[in-house]
C-alpha cells in the first residue's frame, strides 16, 4: 500500500488568541507554539496500523506551510512515517481550503497512492473540507468521518464505517484509491518513538515551492475575524472562590434538586 | 435580476429533517438584499409523500430524484446526482445542512461545479449592498466574516444558528403549492456500495433518564479526576455523569459517556459542564438542558454563551471544595434538624 497523509502544523490548540493588526488572522508571536492538528495525529496513526497489516507498505506525510510546518512533517516521521513532503507556503494566514487540496491533489496525481488520508478537520479553520476536495480533484471516492477500515487482502476495495448523527455508523465498501478523512476515537495515536525521532532530525524532506503549482482562481476572501459576538443568557459568579460556592449552592438548592 | 437559491431537503427514510427551517431562514436573510427563487432538491427512495408534504408547506417548487434501492445516503451517488442538476441548472446559492452528509457533498460538489464552498455558516448578514457570511474558527472562539465573488456558492449552514422560519400559509384563496419535478435516477454507482448501519455504540439509557447530568471535559486534566465529576453527581437524586468527545477519545471515560452530536443528546432538569470548553458538537447535544451551570478556567470558552450560571474557576478544584462543602453543611443542617426533633419531644413531655 501506497498511503499518503496529509498533515496540517497549526497553533496549539490550547493557545490564548489574539488577532492581529490586519484583523485578517491571529497574532503569531515568539513564543506561540504550534503542534500537528490532533486530527491528523489520527489519521497518521491509521496509516501505521494498516503499515502493520501490510509490511510492503510505504507512507508519506505532506504539509503545506512555512518553513515551521517541517516540526509537524517530523514529527509525523517520528511516529513511523516513511518520507516527509513540505509544500513551502511563506503566506501566513487564512488558505482557502481549495487551495491546499489542489496542491496536495496536483502532487499527489500519478504518483500511485492507494489511499490518501487526512484528519475530519483542522483545528484552526476547522473547514472539514480539504479531504473530500482532494478526493473530487482526483476523481475517486471520499468517505468523511471514517470510524472503522479494513482494506481486502487484494488491496483493491476497503470496507469502512462512516460515523453519522448520534454516534450510528454507515458502512460501505470503496473501490480503492480513495480518500478517507479519519474520525477521532479510530485509534489511540502513538508517541514518536526516540530512535525514530532521532532519524527524523536526520532525514532529508522533499520540498516543493508553492510557487511551482498552477494559479487558482479563487473566489471566496475573507474580510475580517473577530470575537463571537456573546449571545450572553446567562451569569457570572463573581467575588472569591468561596462566595461563587455559596452562589451556587444557593441557586442550586432553590432548584431542590439536591439529595 | 432574480438570485437562484437552491436548498437541499434532508430526510430520514422519507422523515423530514426540521433543518429545513433553518435554511429557509438563511435564504429569508438572503432575500432582503435581493430577489429570489428558492427550488428545493431531495433524493431518495420512497419520497412521493414527503415531496407533496413539503411543496404544499412551503410553496416552492421541488426536485425529487428518485434512487430506487438507495434507502441511505451514499456519497459518492449524491456527488454523481448533484453535479448533474446543477451544471444544467445554475444556481446562485446551493445550501446544504452541516450535517454529517452534508459536510461530506457539499465541498466534493463546489469542486465539481467550479465554484465556493464555507462550511457551517453561521450568520449572514448584509452591509453595504453585499452579503457576508460568518462562521467559526480556532474552537468557536473566533468568527471570520467572507464574502463571495461571482462564482455560485455552496454553503453548508451550521445547526442551531438560525431561528427556524416558518412559511406562512395563505390565508386567504387557494394556497400556492409549489410544482414538483419528479425524476428516476438510475444508478450505476459502483465506486461506493452500502453495506448496512449500526446502531450508535454510544448511547446510554442513564443519560436519557437522569434528570441531573454532570460531565467533564478536557479541562479536568487526567483521567483520575474524573471520579470528582461522580463526587458532584452523587449529591442530586436521579443523576448521571457525562463526557464530552475528547476525554472519551482519549479513554479516560467509555463512549457510552459521550454526550453530543456524535453520542446521546441530553434533556435534564440541571447540565453541569466541568471543564468543558463548548464545542459546537457538545452545545448542541445540551442546549435542550432546562438549567445550565458551566465551570471554566478559561473567562472566553464559548460553552458560557449557553449556559445559565457561569463559573470562572479550574473545575476540578471547584467541585473538590463545593462537594466537600455541601457535605459539611449537610451534617449541619441535620444536626440542626436533629436538636430541633428533640427539642420538640423535650417540649411535648
Amino acid at each position: 500500500m501506497k498511503i499518503l497523509v496529509c498533515v496540517k502544523h497549526v497553533m496549539e490548540s490550547e493557545s490564548k488568541i489574539r488577532i492581529n493588526d490586519s484583523r485578517k488572522w491571529v497574532e503569531y508571536s515568539s513564543s506561540t507554539r504550534f503542534e500537528m492538528n490532533k486530527f491528523d495525529t489520527y489519521a497518521i496513526e491509521e496509516a501505521l496500523l494498516i503499515k502493520e497489516r501490510f509490511a510492503d507498505s510505504r507512507i508519506h506525510a505532506i504539509s503545506i506551510g512555512p518553513d515551521h510546518a517541517r516540526d509537524t512533517l517530523r514529527r509525523a516521521l517520528g511516529m513511523g512515517a516513511d518520507e516527509g513532503i513540505h509544500i513551502k507556503d511563506k503566506n501566513i494566514g487564512f488558505r482557502p481550503p481549495l487551495l491546499t487540496a489542489s496542491w496536495i491533489a496536483a502532487y499527489a496525481k500519478n504518483k500511485g497512492y492507494n489511499l490518501i488520508l487526512t484528519g475530519i478537520m483542522s483545528d484552526d479553520e476547522m473547514n472539514a473540507q480539504t479531504g473530500p476536495m482532494i478526493a473530487q480533484i482526483l476523481s475517486i471516492p471520499c468517505c468523511t468521518a471514517t470510524i472503522y477500515e479494513k482494506i481486502s487482502p487484494d488491496k483493491k476495495m476497503v470496507s469502512v464505517e462512516r460515523e453519522i448523527e448520534g454516534g450510528a455508523r454507515d458502512g460501505f465498501d470503496i473501490k480503492l484509491p480513495c480518500v478517507l478523512t479519519i474520525q477521532t476515537g479510530i485509534n489511540c495515536p502513538r508517541y514518536p518513538a526516540l530512535s525514530k525521532v532521532l532519524r527524523a532530525k536526520k532525514k532529508e524532506l522533499e520540498v516543493i515551492d508553492s510557487n511551482s503549482f498552477d494559479e487558482i482562481k479563487q473566489g471566496l476572501t475573507l474580510k475580517s475575524i473577530r470575537s463571537p459576538k456573546k449571545k450572553m443568557k446567562g451569569i457570572f459568579l463573581e467575588g472569591t472562590r468561596e462566595d461563587k460556592m455559596d452562589q451556587l449552592m444557593d441557586i442550586l438548592g432553590k432548584q431542590a434538586l439536591f439529595q | 435580476m432574480t438570485k437562484k437559491i437552491a436548498i437541499i431537503v434532508e430526510h430520514n427514510a422519507g422523515e423530514l429533517k426540521p433543518i429545513i427551517y433553518e435554511l429557509l431562514s438563511m435564504a429569508q436573510k438572503i432575500m432582503t438584499l435581493e430577489e429570489c427563487k428558492i427550488t428545493l432538491f431531495i433524493i431518495g427512495e420512497g419520497i412521493d409523500k414527503l415531496s407533496q408534504s413539503i411543496s404544499i408547506e412551503t410553496g416552492h417548487d421541488i426536485y425529487a430524484v428518485h434512487t430506487p434501492g438507495f434507502l441511505k445516503y451514499n456519497g459518492s451517488l449524491y456527488k454523481e446526482i448533484f453535479s448533474k442538476l446543477f451544471t444544467k441548472k445554475k444556481f446562485d446559492y446551493i445550501c446544504a445542512p452541516h450535517s454529517t452528509s452534508g459536510m461530506d457533498y457539499a465541498p466534493a460538489l463546489s469542486v465539481a461545479l467550479q465554484s465556493v464552498c464555507i462550511s457551517s455558516v453561521e450568520d449572514v448578514l448584509v452591509e453595504d449592498g453585499k452579503i457576508y457570511f460568518f462562521r467559526s474558527m480556532f474552537g468557536e472562539k473566533l468568527s471570520a466574516k467572507f464574502v463571495n465573488g461571482p462564482n455560485p456558492l455552496v454553503m453548508t449552514i451550521q445547526p442551531g444558528s438560525f431561528k427556524p422560519f416558518f412559511p406562512k400559509k395563505e390565508k386567504t384563496g387557494k394556497a400556492k403549492t409549489g410544482a414538483i419535478t419528479r425524476m428516476v435516477y438510475k444508478c450505476n454507482e459502483n465506486t461506493m456500495v452500502f453495506t448496512g448501519s449500526k446502531v450508535s455504540p454510544c448511547k446510554s439509557s442513564e443519560l436519557d433518564k437522569a434528570d441531573v447530568i454532570v460531565s467533564g471535559g478536557r479541562g479536568i486534566g487526567e483521567a483520575q479526576n474524573y471520579k470528582y465529576i461522580e463526587m458532584l453527581a452523587k449529591l442530586f437524586p436521579r443523576s448521571a455523569t457525562g463526557a464530552s468527545r475528547p476525554i472519551c477519545d482519549y479513554g479516560w471515560v467509555k463512549y457510552s459517556k459521550q454526550v453530543g452530536i456524535t453520542g446521546t443528546f441530553v434533556s435534564p432538569k440541571l447540565y453541569i459542564a466541568c471543564g468543558i470548553s463548548g464545542s459546537n458538537q457538545h452545545v448542541e447535544g445540551i442546549k435542550n438542558s432546562k438549567f445550565i451551570v458551566a465551570i471554566n478556567s478559561d473567562r472566553q470558552a464559548p460553552v458560557f454563551q449557553i449556559a445559565d450560571v457561569c463559573i470562572v474557576e479550574d473545575a476540578i478544584e471547584f467541585i473538590r471544595l463545593f462537594v466537600k462543602k455541601f457535605k459539611k453543611e449537610k451534617l449541619i443542617t441535620q444536626g440542626l434538624e436533629k436538636a430541633a426533633i428533640k427539642a420538640s419531644a423535650r417540649m411535648k413531655n
